[in-house]
Formats: C-alpha cells, sequence, structure tokens
C-alpha cells in the first residue's frame, strides 16, 4: 500500500490555503497540517475595506471559517521557529516538532518600516495583519489627525479608508508622484488629484525622518525640509519584505525572497515556497521576481502543490499588475513600461510608443508598445478590457493589425481572435485550445 | 461538465441569446416587464465577429456568441480576494453577495467574459432554470434561432461541429 504523505505548510493565507486545498484535491488521504502564527485566515487586500467599516470582521473570510477542518487538514496556531530540512522537521513556538515529506514556505511578507528616529512608538502602524488594522481602529476615537508614509496602494487604501471614517488625513510621498510601483506620472495625477478633491492632502516628493511624540502619545511626523505634520496616529505604507526567518541556518538559496525554480522548489530537496516570499519566474522581467499579488500567490500555491503531489507542472511566470479602486474610481494597470524608471531593475519605462485616449470624462485609457507589443497599460475609469490587453501583453502578440483600433478595444475577444489563432502554440489553455478549434472549422 | 458552445457555422449575429440572457436575470424575467421597469442588466454572452469590432459588423464576416468558458484552473477564481469567484461542480460562480467589485477578476480573465457592473457579472448557467431540460435548459440556447448555441462537453460539440451543417437545417424542416 502507498505509504501517506506528510505534507506541512507554513503560512495559512493565499499561498498556503490554494495549496492546502490543491493536496487534499488530489491526496484524498494524506496528512496535512498548516501552521500559522494567525488565528484565522482571512483576506489581506480587503484589511482596507474593514478599516474604512465596509465589512465587517465575519466578512473576511475567503474561505469558509471551518475551510480547513472540512478538507481534513490541521491546521496549528503557532509560529515556525526552526527548520531543519537534514532531519525533514520544522519546530513551533509551542515545542511541537512536525516532520514532514514534503514541506511548502508560504510565509508571505511583512511590512517595510523606514528607518526614522520614533519609527517603534505605539501609535504607528503597518497595515498587513488583521491586529494591525484592529489596533488602528481602537485608537480611531483619540484620532483627529494621521500621517500616511508611502503613496503606494497599501498606504492609499489606507488613506482613503481613514478619510471614510472622518480623519484628517495627510499622505506622505518620497517620489515624485502617488502609485510609483503602479502607474506612470500622468496617470498618478489623476489619482492625486482625486485624493484631494476628497480632501486628503498628498505631499510628494516629502521624505519623512522622525516620528515625534512622547512615549504615549504621537505628535506629528517630521520630513526632511524640517517642516512638521502633525499628527495622532500614523500608517506606514512602504512595501513589503518577505519573511525569511525560517532560512536562517538552512543551505535554502535566497536573493531578495527565497529562490525557487519553474517547479517552485527551493534549492533544498522536498522544500518548495510560493506566495510573496517566493522570487519566482516573471514573464516580463526575464528574471526572477517578486510580483507581491494576490492572484500570483493563490496561482503559485496551487502549482506548488501539484508538485509535491509529484504532478510535474511548470510555473508560467508571473507579472506586474493590479486593480484597485480609490474613491469609486477602478483602475487597472498592468506591465512594467507604465512604470517611472527607476531603482526597481528590469526594464521599467522601455517602450516606443505611447497610445493614449480620453474618450469621455473620467475615462482615460493608455497603451505601451514595443515593437508592435503591448508592454504595459493603464485603464482608468472603464475597466472592462484589461484581461483582453493583459493576455496579449503576456502572451507577447504582435498587435499590429490592431493598432489602431487598440484603444477602443471593448471586452470582447472576437476582434482580436484571429491574432490568438495565429499564435495558438502560445494559447495551450484548454479553452483557448477549443475556442480555437471552434472558429478553425 | 456540460458548458455551452457556439457554432459559428450556425450562427447569424442576431444577439437574440444576449437579449433572453439580459431578460433572464431579471426578477421578472419577462422582456417587456423588464425594459419597462429598467431592470435590465448587460448580458452575460457578447456576439463577436472575428476579426472586426462588435457592431460593425462585417457582412459575411465569422460572427459567434462567447461567454464564460468556466475555466479549470480558473484565472478569475485565483483572483478572487473575496472568495465570491468560486468553483462549484466544475461551474465558475460568482456569489454577489461577497463581490467588493474590486476587478481583480476582469483583469485576469482572459476572455473578456466578466462585466464590471457594481459586482462582477458573469454566466451563471442560469440556475433558476436547473428544473428544466433540453434546449430550454439555459435562456440563450433556448432563443438561439438556429440552434448555433449547444450545451454539452466539448467532446460533444465536437461531433456536432464535424457534422455538416445541413444536416441540422433539414432536420428541422
Ligand atoms: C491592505 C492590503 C491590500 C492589498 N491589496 C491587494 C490588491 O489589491 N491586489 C493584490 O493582488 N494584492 C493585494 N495585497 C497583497 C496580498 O494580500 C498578498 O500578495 C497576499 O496576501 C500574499 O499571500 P501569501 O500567502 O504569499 O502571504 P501572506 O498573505 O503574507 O501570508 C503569510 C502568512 O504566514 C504567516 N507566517 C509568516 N511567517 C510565519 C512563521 N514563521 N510561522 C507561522 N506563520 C508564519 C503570516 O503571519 C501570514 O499569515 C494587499 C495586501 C494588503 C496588506
Ligand atoms: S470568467 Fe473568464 S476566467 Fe473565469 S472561468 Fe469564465 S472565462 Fe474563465
Ligand atoms: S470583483 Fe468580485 S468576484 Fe471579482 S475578484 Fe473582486 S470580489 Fe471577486
Amino acid at each position: 500500500m502507498k505509504k501517506t504523505q506528510r505534507f506541512v505548510i507554513i503560512g495559512a493565507s493565499a499561498a498556503g490555503s490554494s495549496a492546502a486545498e490543491t493536496l487534499r484535491r488530489y491526496d484524498p488521504t494524506a496528512q496535512i497540517t498548516v501552521v500559522s502564527d494567525e488565528k484565522i485566515t482571512y483576506s489581506k487586500p480587503l484589511l482596507s475595506y474593514y478599516l474604512a467599516g465596509k465589512l465587517g470582521e465575519e466578512q473576511l473570510f475567503f474561505r469558509a471559517p471551518d475551510f480547513y477542518e472540512r478538507l481534513g487538514i490541521e491546521r496549528i496556531h503557532a509560529r515556525a521557529v526552526g527548520l531543519l530540512p537534514e532531519k525533514s522537521t520544522v519546530e513551533l513556538s509551542d515545542g511541537q516538532k512536525l516532520k514532514y515529506d514534503k514541506l511548502l514556505l508560504a510565509t508571505g511578507a511583512a511590512p517595510r518600516f523606514p528607518k526614522v528616529e520614533g519609527i517603534h512608538r505605539d501609535g504607528v502602524f503597518g497595515l498587513r495583519k488583521l491586529e494591525d488594522a484592529q489596533g488602528i481602529l481602537t485608537r480611531l476615537p483619540k484620532t483627529k489627525r494621521a500621517v500616511v508614509l508611502g503613496g503606494g496602494l497599501v498606504g492609499l487604501k489606507a488613506a482613503e479608508a481613514l478619510k471614510e471614517r472622518g480623519v484628517d488625513v495627510t499622505v506622505l510621498i518620497d517620489s515624485p508622484h502617488a502609485l510609483s510601483q503602479m502607474l506612470d506620472e500622468s496617470s498618478a495625477r489623476i489619482f492625486e488629484r482625486i485624493f484631494e478633491q476628497n480632501g486628503v492632502t498628498i505631499r510628494t516628493k516629502a521624505k519623512p525622518v522622525a516620528v515625534l511624540g512622547t512615549k504615549e502619545k504621537i505628535e506629528g511626523v517630521q520630513i526632511a525640509s524640517g517642516e512638521v505634520f502633525p499628527c495622532d496616529l500614523v500608517v506606514v505604507g512602504k512595501g513589503v519584505d518577505p519573511s525569511l526567518e525560517l532560512l536562517e541556518g538552512t543551505q535554502i538559496r535566497k536573493d531578495y525572497g527565497v529562490c525557487v525554480d519553474d517547479y517552485l522548489r527551493t534549492s533544498v530537496e522536498n522544500i518548495y515556497a510560493a506566495g510573496d516570499v517566493a522570487q519566482a519566474r516573471d514573464v516580463l522581467r526575464g528574471e526572477p521576481w517578486i510580483n507581491a499579488l494576490w492572484p500570483c500567490a493563490v496561482e503559485q500555491g496551487r502549482v506548488a502543490a501539484l508538485n509535491m503531489l509529484n504532478k510535474e507542472t511548470i510555473y508560467r511566470g508571473s507579472m506586474r499588475m493590479n486593480s484597485v479602486q480609490f474613491f469609486g474610481v477602478p483602475v487597472i494597470s498592468a506591465g512594467l513600461a507604465v512604470l517611472t524608471p527607476g531603482p526597481l531593475g528590469g526594464h521599467p519605462g522601455e517602450h516606443d510608443e505611447t497610445l493614449e485616449a480620453q474618450p469621455v470624462p473620467g475615462i482615460y485609457r493608455k497603451i505601451f508598445l514595443k515593437d508592435e507589443t503591448i508592454v504595459g497599460f493603464v485603464l482608468v475609469g472603464d475597466v472592462e478590457a484589461a484581461g483582453v490587453l493583459r493576455i496579449l501583453m503576456e502572451r507577447r502578440v504582435t498587435i499590429a493589425p490592431v493598432k489602431d483600433e487598440l484603444l477602443e478595444l471593448g471586452p470582447d475577444l472576437g476582434r482580436v481572435l484571429p491574432l490568438i489563432i495565429e499564435n495558438k502554440e502560445r494559447f495551450v489553455e484548454r479553452e483557448f485550445q477549443e475556442l480555437v478549434h471552434t472558429v478553425g472549422v | 461538465m456540460e458548458r455551452l458552445f457556439c457554432d459559428p457555422r450556425r450562427c447569424v449575429g442576431c444577439r437574440a441569446c444576449e437579449i433572453a440572457c439580459a431578460v433572464e436575470h431579471t426578477p421578472s424575467k419577462d422582456l417587456f416587464v423588464s425594459v419597462l421597469n429598467r431592470e435590465l442588466g448587460p448580458p452575460r454572452r457578447r456576439v463577436q465577429t472575428v476579426g472586426a469590432q462588435p457592431y460593425r459588423v462585417a457582412i459575411g464576416g465569422v460572427v459567434l456568441s462567447l461567454g464564460c468558458h468556466h475555466c479549470d484552473p480558473a484565472p478569475c477564481v485565483d483572483a478572487c480576494i473575496t472568495g465570491a469567484m468560486h468553483k462549484e461542480d466544475g461551474q465558475t460562480v460568482c456569489d454577489t453577495d461577497k463581490c467588493v467589485g474590486c476587478w481583480m477578476c476582469v483583469m485576469r480573465c482572459p476572455y473578456g467574459a466578466i462585466t464590471p457592473k457594481v459586482k462582477a457579472i458573469k454566466c451563471d448557467l442560469c440556475p433558476d432554470r436547473r428544473e428544466k431540460v433540453g434546449r430550454s435548459r439555459y435562456a440563450c440556447v433556448e432563443a438561439c434561432p438556429t440552434e448555433a448555441l449547444f450545451a454539452g462537453t466539448f467532446e460533444e460539440f465536437q461531433r456536432v461541429l464535424a457534422e455538416p451543417v445541413t444536416a441540422v437545417w433539414e432536420g428541422r424542416q
């Protein structure tokens, strides 16, 4: 009889849950254990909705609260504190030692705090965990003014949420414009204006140097110019770093994150990694990268699990993309060309042609091309065509025949179907193959 | 699993499926009532012209009606931050009560099969017709005057595609 496999997963969020679900789907008898230092499994992107009061705590579940139980998966609430690959063992904070046949590192990432004076004062929060949001909410009754450090997605979502709670918010941004990891300057300006119109102050090129105050009370944030922004609360949204503590003392290769190959295996046998912690193939950059995104974490969790089950599955690679709404205005952006060239590596900004249109007020579209292929796009206000543009970009299809209509492209696939049929070897998914076959007759 | 397919040889681009779909997803399920009461939402299938923008139908071009493919694995399900978009017996279903309208799924669906309108709107395989059988099981299939829309597995649909079209026309006379 086949030996029962023992799978251990560290981290029970997007990547961990998706892996656990996949392991169970294909191996009904395996012993699966998930370890998390967080009591419940919830959706991190929903934290800003929770902070704004749009969702209650019980609405943060992206899987049923008894998801693990129902699948016969053990979920241990503890922190993994040691990893001994030579003994195939993980040590937990409660003293337990877990033996594994295959291990998945899905430890995600943690907020990056700038190294400025006073950053560890009470009243300075990241926004990554439910307890962060709860901490902010507890302080809310005493908060008139807040400063958000960082103009990225998480910083601005936090600013919006606090504003909706009636707090006066100032966002301090190092870069020349907001959302510099997501939008080009002119698209970003649209959102800076939207924030200002909604009463949020945005200050760019403002580098914080100190969080001022006493032990119990925050008084303000000082920036490099000496100017002080008085406040009672600080939220830090300056990006995240992969959680690599468990790698200490092991031979597991790391760069910025845990290095994984196209099967999401680490350099040490029987250990895999997925999600925000894993530096995996990036389809646009041509070098491994972390695209710390929910969909990537879920897909990587599934692919890692399939490989842990010896169902050899190649990870196609992730890419930079995001979808978000600020004060009701949606934006989807994808690709590298959208980004201002900066210290990020890869090829931000690279393009040789830009298509741009504002068909009606409130709708803005921009597509970046290089050698007649899409290398980035921004859709503001009307995002319906995003998926179709994204797949053309991801599969590097030459769009020359439809270039004149690209900006008007709706969600309909019909217009570009001939391009897909022409490049059908790049559209390997069963559903695309069926479609190609159907139209081909 | 049963899914919906369109035979481009039979589709004439009349958009009866679009109307039928929009009407099916109204409280009244009646064309006239739903127009009068402004209940109509977006259709969850769209008639498309291969190689041309829709509604600029090239006469003689290939047209077909497309909607959600109920992919497995489904990119939209991976993307969903609330768990609203999920798989259920092979179908891809959006629980609109949970949906927060973040459009992650719209960004990921490569077929443009999701309409972002407050909630993610997509083909739900007509849950209110579960009791029905034959062509009336799905509103769009029932409405298609040329029987271009087909419900079944892809293997079954391939057999349809292998038959000459005339046989079907003759069969109806
Ligand atoms: C406010 C906010 C908004 C966001 N918005 C978006 C968005 O709009 N779109 C998008 O794509 N992404 C968004 N993200 C990012 C998205 O949430 C992440 O990409 C995703 O959660 C990554 O999943 P993961 O499973 O890899 O890691 P994580 O979600 O970070 O989970 C890792 C888990 O492992 C636990 N853990 C770590 N180390 C240990 C250990 N040693 N022992 C036990 N447990 C451990 C952690 O506590 C955590 O629970 C947002 C994130 C935040 C915080
Ligand atoms: S909505 Fe799109 S991605 Fe999701 S199952 Fe349907 S066709 Fe596939
Ligand atoms: S729009 Fe709704 S269904 Fe789509 S990803 Fe967001 S929550 Fe999920």
